[in-house]
């Protein structure tokens, strides 16, 4: 056909047509429109999809790279305080260390005799007990110099002090120790038994028990039974300074009656001591 | 150390005893465990003892309730005898004391006898070595004679230690007949005499000298 349209008369079939053809035409587009559309859609879609992927991954990574950091953080941070506690370990062991040393020097007291540094020279204790009694504790200050001497002392004045340490001190510490240890501890035996005497056995004392200073001379009136009307006087003698029993002793019935039993107790005494 | 003791380790637990009333009446009763070990010379110790400890408003009172005593070596028989005597007692300082002293008593044997035996190597012979409780003197020339000396070194009741030596005679028959002057039945109570006057190392060197000058 040629222009047949060219030469537009006032016609409307031409207008029908070329209606009809761009009606067909926009039919024709409308689809590819469409499926253009839709290819951009898609396009988009995909486009979009890929970019989600990619923000996901960027994401995950981004999570890994927290977690990991966070990881190291704490491990770091550990490591800081397992290093801080081996330090406090070590600083522990030494102080414990240091704890059961001056434990130990502690005690040395039980074993009777034990001293302590000073400035110039050693403080000695000597510890005393009776029959599992524990008692008074002594101190003797000695001055390690050429000759050694006592700088000062706990040591009560009817102890025999000066002898033995003229005895021994210069050529013999130890024995000079262990002298006076003994002296000391067997006059706190004696004192403890004379003061249970006075304690315990009060009801049966008629008189308060006579004792000099040293508690080697006992004397003292009793009765055996206390509702009995005889009587006893007894008086003990300790020749021994290091020992705490008695090396005489002397009983004697104060009564009119004379007593069988005084006899039998003068010899217990006698042959016990 | 100051005594001859080396402790070498030390616990203490306290436990407190002290009950509703007696807080009332112002008294505290505390109990100690206390563990110990250590050493003197050759002979180690371990103690468990416990302390009652009673303060009220005039006193302080401290008992010790109860003592455990582990030694070793327990070749010294002497020593164990003791060591159950201070049990009893619960008497730690005692125990202290004479374990001082008999351990100074052996290592002094054990010294004066390893003296006469370098100083007289054939003549003098030592059963048990370096620890040993006798020393045997006998003649190269005259075999068969033989004077023993026994160093006991004994505790007694109160912890005093002491040396205490006898001679024991080992003579052929022959010889014994011979002995009119009875010399070998009064030698035991002679040496004892001996000692007192000359002590202990000049009167075993005298008797060594007598068995040294048979050979002669």
């Amino acid at each position: 056909m040629e222009q047949a349209n060219s030469v537009r008369p006032d016609g409307e079939p031409k207008a029908g047509i070329l209606a009809h053809l761009e009606g067909l035409e926009a039919q024709m587009s409308r689809p590819c429109k469409r499926s253009k559309e839709l290819q951009q859609a898609r396009a988009e879609e995909s486009a979009l999809g890929t970019k989600i992927h990619e923000l996901r991954r960027l994401r995950d990574k981004l999570r890994a790279e927290v977690n990991q950091q966070r990881a190291r953080g704490k491990a770091s941070s550990a490591n800081v305080e397992s290093g801080q506690t081996v330090e406090i370990g070590e600083q522990e062991v030494l102080e414990r260390k240091q704890e059961s040393v001056k434990a130990i020097l502690q005690a040395y007291r039980f074993t009777g005799l034990s001293g302590k540094q000073t400035s110039r020279g050693v403080c000695v204790c000597i510890s005393t007990a009776f029959e599992g009694n524990l008692l008074d504790s002594y101190f003797v200050d000695l001055v390690i110099q050429r000759p050694l001497w006592i700088h000062h002392h706990s040591i009560p004045v009817f102890i025999p002090l000066e002898k033995i340490a003229a005895k021994y001190l210069q050529t013999d510490v130890q024995r000079f120790l262990f002298s006076l240890c003994e002296s000391l501890n067997a006059y706190a035996g004696r004192k403890y038994q004379a003061d249970r005497l006075q304690s315990d056995f009060a009801a049966f004392l008629i008189r308060p028990l006579q004792r000099n200073s040293l508690c080697n001379l006992l004397s003292f009136t009793y009765k055996v039974d206390l509702m009995g009307q005889s009587s006893f006087c007894a008086r003990l003698l300790y020749k021994d300074l290091t020992a705490t029993l008695p090396t005489d002793a002397t009983v004697t019935y104060q009564g009119k009656r004379k007593d069988g039993h005084a006899e039998k107790y003068c010899h217990m005494l006698h042959s016990s001591a | 150390m100051l005594t001859g003791f080396n402790i070498t380790d030390y616990s203490k637990k306290t436990e407190d005893l002290t009950s509703t009333e007696m807080t009332e009446e112002s008294i505290k009763k505390v109990l100690q465990r206390h563990r110990l070990s250590g050493s003197c010379h050759v002979v180690t110790f371990q103690l468990e003892f416990q302390i009652l400890e009673i303060q009220n408003k005039e006193n302080l009172s401290s008992v010790i309730t109860d003592l455990s005593i582990v030694m070793e070596p327990t070749e010294y028989s002497e020593l164990s005898e003791f060591v159950s005597r201070a049990e009893e007692r619960r008497d730690l300082f005692m125990f202290f004391r004479g374990l001082h002293f008999f351990v100074e008593w052996c290592e002094y044997r054990k010294r004066t006898f390893k003296y006469f035996k370098d100083k007289y190597p054939d003549m003098v012979h030592l059963p048990k070595g370096a620890c040993s409780l006798c020393m045997g003197i006998r003649s190269t020339s005259r075999p068969g004679f033989e004077l023993v000396i026994v160093w006991r070194i004994q505790i007694d009741e109160e912890g005093k230690v002491s040396p205490v030596l006898d001679l024991l005679t080992k003579i052929p028959q022959r010889a014994l007949e011979l002995d009119k002057n009875r010399v070998i039945e009064t030698a035991p109570l002679s040496f004892r005499t001996l000692l007192g006057v000359l002590g202990i190392e000049a009167a075993v060197e005298c008797l060594i000298r007598l068995l040294h000058a048979g050979n002669e």
